[in-house]
């Protein structure tokens, strides 16, 4: 097996490859010159720094980009755990014996995943909030947690469902609750296998989050539309902008692949 | 075999009926008694309703009609009976169905800590034994996918006698296995009849069938064909059905 790998890759030398990147790198450079030129836009790299972090009086101080993007963190990881919870919470609904809790978790999916993310922002922010007292923060949070737990149900009773029924026969035969079963049976193994899934929706979550700027919530992009307002430096904040984001997305991608190899080394293949 | 005293009713099944929806009837009227230290071997031709009748000795079906007792337990929708009697009966399932992200283990001490909620020294003193009786104290440590088909199915064995079962369900046990693995597990079936663990065995193993069982019960249409002692059962079967079957078999 390893060797029909190893030929099927030899055959290209690692040098084509680096060199097709940069050529295309190269070209998408070139475009965006050249259209910047035409547009007469002056670049300013030099003075975006700044707004990243700034040193004085002999420590470094994190700019107003750092800080939006340590308040997108807090959103995010608060909506995370959150989105999680209701997205475990919401499938075992749907896969449970009480037809209120399935019909509740119905209403709540087809009621989440068919209206836009903006608009349940603005209802919790603008509707909800007044009435349960919710700050800016607290309704961004809500509001995430609650669109993308919607998703993520439907991933935990994807990874639910696909575990065998023996292994619930055989729990259950040993005299396991549902609940010992769902704890140490059922749910260990459908995280291995949804652990895939479950990070793109991570990434989506680091992504909608963006939208709370729209609340006045000051995070990464709500900063970056701040600076721009007050320095004109559209393209160079939001290339900025853009590159943070990916960077935290693309570290999360490789901190769960590095997890998921480690799940595979315990002996126990994922299937 | 033939001295072997066997205890009282322990298993008393009363005119149970079973239908799977879109199914034919997968019993039918059907009615049975196991004393203490039996082994029942039940045969009959696939979709006899062999298998649903294990099943639901322990609750994994649910019966339509009829009722069902284990040691004086009534099989009905009160939970609390449900989980009292799958504590005593034990179940081995053709596809073993151990679990694949525990070691053999912490397969056997699972249940012993959640449900009988011994001390996990205590428990992992037990599950060892078992082990070694199973004849593979030295798996310990594995996880069931790095066993072969006999070794994960003598671990199963061990997992359900873990719980200290007063029964033994036996769901073709040895189907799923390559024939040179059937005679370990079928070794240590063996020996658990001879301790005097109550059995009712689903199997297509005749020869084990003749040797370790007491009574024989041919199924058929989910209903009884024919049932009485191993031995008349196989010398001189009374129906005529039962009669072709073992000519089909043996």
């Amino acid at each position: 097996m390893s060797f029909i790998k190893a030929s099927r890759y030899s055959k290209r030398s690692p040098i084509v490859d680096v060199a097709a990147f940069l050529l295309v790198m190269a070209a998408l450079t070139w475009v965006t010159a050249t259209g910047t030129a035409k547009l007469g836009y002056h670049w300013q790299w030099y003075r975006v720094p700044q707004y990243l972090l700034t040193y004085e009086g002999g420590r470094w101080l994190a700019g107003p980009l750092i800080d939006g993007l340590m308040i997108t963190f807090e959103i995010t990881g608060a909506s995370l755990i959150l989105a999680f919870s209701f997205g475990l919470i919401s499938a075992l609904s749907r896969l449970s014996d009480s037809y209120l809790a399935r019909m509740v978790a119905r209403v709540y999916l087809e009621l989440i995943r068919n209206t836009p993310l903006l608009v349940q922002l603005f209802f919790i922010y603008f509707v909800m909030a007044p009435i349960f007292d919710l700050s800016r923060f607290a309704s961004a949070v809500l509001a995430l947690s609650l669109f993308e737990g919607a998703y993520a149900s439907e991933i935990f009773r994807a990874g639910i469902v696909s575990i065998h029924k023996g292994q619930w026969e055989a729990a259950h035969s040993l005299g396991l609750s549902t609940f010992d079963t769902y704890r140490r049976i059922i749910l260990p193994q459908a995280i291995r296998r949804i652990l895939p899934p479950l990070t793109s929706q991570a990434i989506s979550l680091v992504k909608d989050s963006a939208l709370v700027s729209t609340i006045a919530v000051y995070d990464l992009t709500m900063r970056g539309r701040e600076i721009i307002s007050e320095t004109f430096l559209a393209f160079e904040i939001w290339f900025t902008v853009a590159t943070i984001y990916l960077v935290v997305t693309v570290s999360l991608s490789i901190v769960v692949s590095r997890l998921e190899r480690r799940f595979s080394e315990t002996g126990y293949p994922v299937e | 075999m033939d001295e072997k005293l066997l205890g009282e009713e322990i298993i008393a099944v009363n005119h149970v009926y079973k239908t799977f929806p879109g199914e034919v009837c997968a019993l039918s009227d059907f009615s049975i008694s196991v004393r203490r230290k039996e082994v029942l071997v039940v045969i009959g031709p696939s979709g006899s309703g062999k298998s649903t009748f294990l099943r639901c000795l322990n609750g994994l079906e649910e019966v339509d009609k009829g009722s069902i007792i284990i040691d004086g337990i009534p099989l009905d929708d009160d939970k609390r009976n449900r989980l009292e009697i799958r504590k005593e009966v034990g179940m081995v399932f053709q596809s073993f169905n151990l679990f694949p992200h525990l070691t053999v283990l912490e397969n056997l001490n699972l249940a012993q800590i959640l449900v009988r909620k011994t001390s996990r020294k205590e428990a992992t003193d037990f599950s060892m034994a078992l082990l070694t009786k199973v004849g593979i104290p030295e798996k310990a440590s594995i996880f069931p996918n790095h066993l072969s088909g006999g070794q994960q199915q003598r671990v199963a064995i061990a997992r359900a006698m873990a719980m200290m079962p007063k029964v033994m369900l036996f769901d073709e046990a040895t189907s799923a296995l390559d024939p040179e693995m059937t005679g370990e597990v079928l070794a240590v079936m063996k020996q658990l009849a001879r301790e005097g663990m109550t059995m009712v065995v689903v199997t297509h193993e005749m020869g084990f069938a003749r040797e370790v069982s007491d009574r024989m019960v041919f199924m058929e249409g989910g209903r009884t064909v024919e049932e009485g002692p191993t031995e008349r059962f196989f010398t001189n079967p009374k129906q005529e059905r039962t009669r072709l079957f073992l000519s089909q078999v043996l």
